[in-house]
């Protein structure tokens, strides 16, 4: 029964610790310094928030995505087939991200994740599990000017992101992990996503895991277990009627469950006893030894110092239950 | 003059230099909270004297006191604080683009008046009603964080006590047009739609004054025609940023006969400002569907993010347009 993170971590700190990532992107964008000084700064800040989640006592991290400015454009820059357009809200949030428009046909252009991994884990104690938005995800945040044909965009998608996954487990990821949450707005691309993480994780044999978030898990349910990965991730906090979803259907032996059970989304801190006894509640339906406990989603929505006391508060309710429950870490 | 394509503006208007200089300092605490007071009011002045020259209908009073249209209300430097509330840390919106959100850590109680005193200090200085602004029960919670209520629902409906007692104190001090704006309504369409309305008609039930509200940048066609069922007399909506497209649902749904339509018709993220031709143009879109008494052009949204000779220019070429159409219909 491990911890671990789900995705981003704020960039900046609040006062009194200086804002530097938010500085230097603005020096950057007013041409006062190079893209290699705004690139040490992130790999700085990099640093510092692997540091955090480290001392926050999380056994699985990530390097807190601090270089991507959404979710979407991180991978969309840098694939070919991507224009850039006008801000669109992300979901139900109050942040937004600008949104990526197909004109060309997507092809992979040379490895970006597996630079970021392997800094963030030469410089971690910890395995960093890498990253990445998937294909129905982007798919539907993207507007699609030039397959027009949903299948074929995810499927190009699919194929483009491929060599990136098989790179990032030849340079030896413990796991890598695809983010989905938009599979759970558009249940009839399960089918399609199925295609699509075949693509993608052919011949990878290191841990895989697909994540949601937000959304309710009902009209993709059981569907999701039969995807080809070891890990699903579901959101319990955004919509607690996912909790009574998991309880109706048996959980596959070969598969695991990463449980969100501390709310990324509201700085109101969940008291220990409420992390044990979800747990405890999970520990019915999921043996101890397949589950990931984390957060309900990527930390950004809180400031960074919440961000931080939630994982602490995560890894101490963690460890309370393992001494409750009796299992192991 | 017949109560026909009125003009007014949406909210806000950009600060001058001074005052981002004063309210910078002000945070830092090396300005006292009086000298701040006399420049808010000084630049406020100067948007009063700019919409009595450009000629708008009915004024706003400009926020020069307001950061943010939720943290204004709970803390941030300068601001009021609903009981119940504080600024918590930085969060990222989009970009570069930080803001610190708030949050809900008790029972949300009125403070007493929050914009009273700015609200009448605007009206003493002109003959031309000015609008009382406030934010909405809904977008206030949804754009705060809640460590205090068990459920959404809860704090919002709380929040619709506290805004319905600000409402009341302007409605005291004279105000005849309140405009209470809910960016953030359509947020969850599904889940909470009906909910954010009935929070607003708690805010203004029974209460003799004329609503309008301000509803920008998303998914109307998913509120089109529930949207119908808020409690005002005017919804103002983004026209021009979104190609006048809003009138397609207009066409599948008409417009009601006892509501006012906001128009939004100059662009407030964009530089460039409209021709009168092309203002006009868009007035003449929405007049083929609804009749000019029901009808009032304004700004899309608020100005605060153009310069202030951008934001002038904009409210320029909107009076000379309905004037334009004003006399093309015989309405002078």
């Amino acid at each position: 029964m491990l911890t671990t993170v789900v995705g981003h971590y704020p960039k900046i700190p609040n006062r009194p610790r200086p804002a530097r990532l938010r500085q230097a992107i603005a020096r950057y964008e007013r041409g006062e310094i190079t893209r290699e000084e705004l690139a040490r700064i992130e790999d700085e800040v990099t640093l510092e928030v692997i540091q955090e989640q480290v001392e926050a006592g999380i056994d699985i991290i990530s390097d807190g995505q601090i270089r991507w400015e959404d979710d979407q454009t991180y991978i969309a820059r840098r694939l070919s087939g991507f224009e850039i357009n006008g801000l669109v809200r992300y979901l139900d949030t109050n942040t937004y991200f600008r949104q990526p428009v197909v004109v060309g046909d997507v092809r992979y252009q040379g490895p970006f994740l597996v630079q970021d991994w392997r800094f963030a884990q030469d410089h971690s104690p910890r395995p960093v599990k890498a990253i990445l938005t998937g294909p129905i995800t982007l798919a539907r945040l993207s507007q699609d000017e030039h397959y027009r044909h949903h299948e074929r965009l995810v499927m190009a998608l699919a194929e483009a992101l491929a060599p990136e996954v098989q790179a990032l487990a030849q340079a030896g990821a413990p796991l890598v992990q695809v983010n989905e949450p938009l599979v759970l707005w558009h249940p009839e691309d399960v089918p399609l996503l199925r295609r699509a993480l075949e693509t993608m994780l052919a011949g990878v044999t290191c841990e895989t895991a697909l994540y949601t978030w937000f959304g309710s898990i009902e009209r993709v349910y059981p569907q999701l277990l039969e995807l080809p990965v070891d890990t699903i991730g579901v959101d319990l906090v955004s919509q607690p009627r996912n909790w009574q979803v998991l309880g109706q259907h048996p959980f596959p032996a070969s598969k695991k469950l990463g449980a969100g059970i501390v709310d990324g989304r509201n700085t109101r801190m969940e008291p220990v006893e409420e992390i044990v006894a979800a747990v405890r509640h999970l520990s019915r339906i999921v043996p101890p030894d397949r589950l990931y406990l984390n957060p309900s989603c990527g930390l950004e929505y809180l400031p960074r110092e919440v961000a931080q006391a939630k994982l602490r508060r995560l890894a101490e309710g963690a460890a309370a239950a393992r001494q409750q429950l009796g299992v192991e870490a | 003059m017949e109560m026909a394509l009125l003009t007014s503006a949406v909210g806000s208007y950009p600060k001058p230099d001074y005052l981002v200089r004063a309210r910078n300092a002000y945070a830092q605490g090396k300005l006292e909270l009086q000298e701040l007071r006399k420049l808010e009011r000084q630049a406020t002045e100067y948007w009063v004297r700019v919409q009595e020259r450009v000629g708008l209908d009915v004024l706003v009073h400009g926020e020069q006191e307001r950061g943010d249209m939720v943290a204004y209300f709970s803390g941030e430097p300068g601001g009021v604080v609903i009981e119940g509330m504080r600024l918590g840390g930085l969060v990222r919106s989009y970009g570069n683009r930080y803001y610190h959100k708030p949050i809900i850590e008790g029972k949300l109680r009125w403070p007493g008046p929050m914009t009273v005193d700015m609200w009448r200090f605007t009206q003493s200085l002109t003959d031309r009603p000015v609008k009382g602004m406030l934010t909405g029960p809904y977008t206030m919670v949804e754009w705060s964080f809640n460590e205090y209520y068990p459920t959404r629902e809860d704090a919002v409906m709380d929040m619709a006590l506290v805004i319905r007692e600000e409402v009341k104190a302007l409605v005291a001090a004279g105000c005849r047009y309140i405009q209470i704006d809910e960016p953030a309504i359509h947020t969850r369409p599904e889940d909470d739609f009906a909910m954010a309305v009935e929070a607003f008609r708690r805010v203004v039930e029974g209460i003799d004054c004329e609503f309008h509200t301000h509803i920008c940048y998303g998914p109307i066609e998913k509120i089109y025609p529930g949207m119908l069922e808020l409690p005002v007399k005017q919804i103002h909506l983004a026209f021009k940023n979104t190609g006048f497209q809003y009138l397609k649902l207009l066409e599948e749904h008409p417009w009601p006969a006892d509501k006012v339509l906001g128009v939004g018709v100059t662009d407030v993220h964009n530089h460039k400002i409209e021709s009168v031709e092309e203002v006009v143009e868009g007035l003449r879109l929405v007049l083929k569907l609804l009749p000019p008494h029901q009808v009032w052009a304004l700004p899309d949204c608020g100005l605060k993010t153009r310069t202030p000779e951008e934001a002038e220019g904009k409210l320029r070429v909107m009076v000379e347009a309905v004037r334009q159409v004003r006399r093309e219909l015989g309405l002078d």
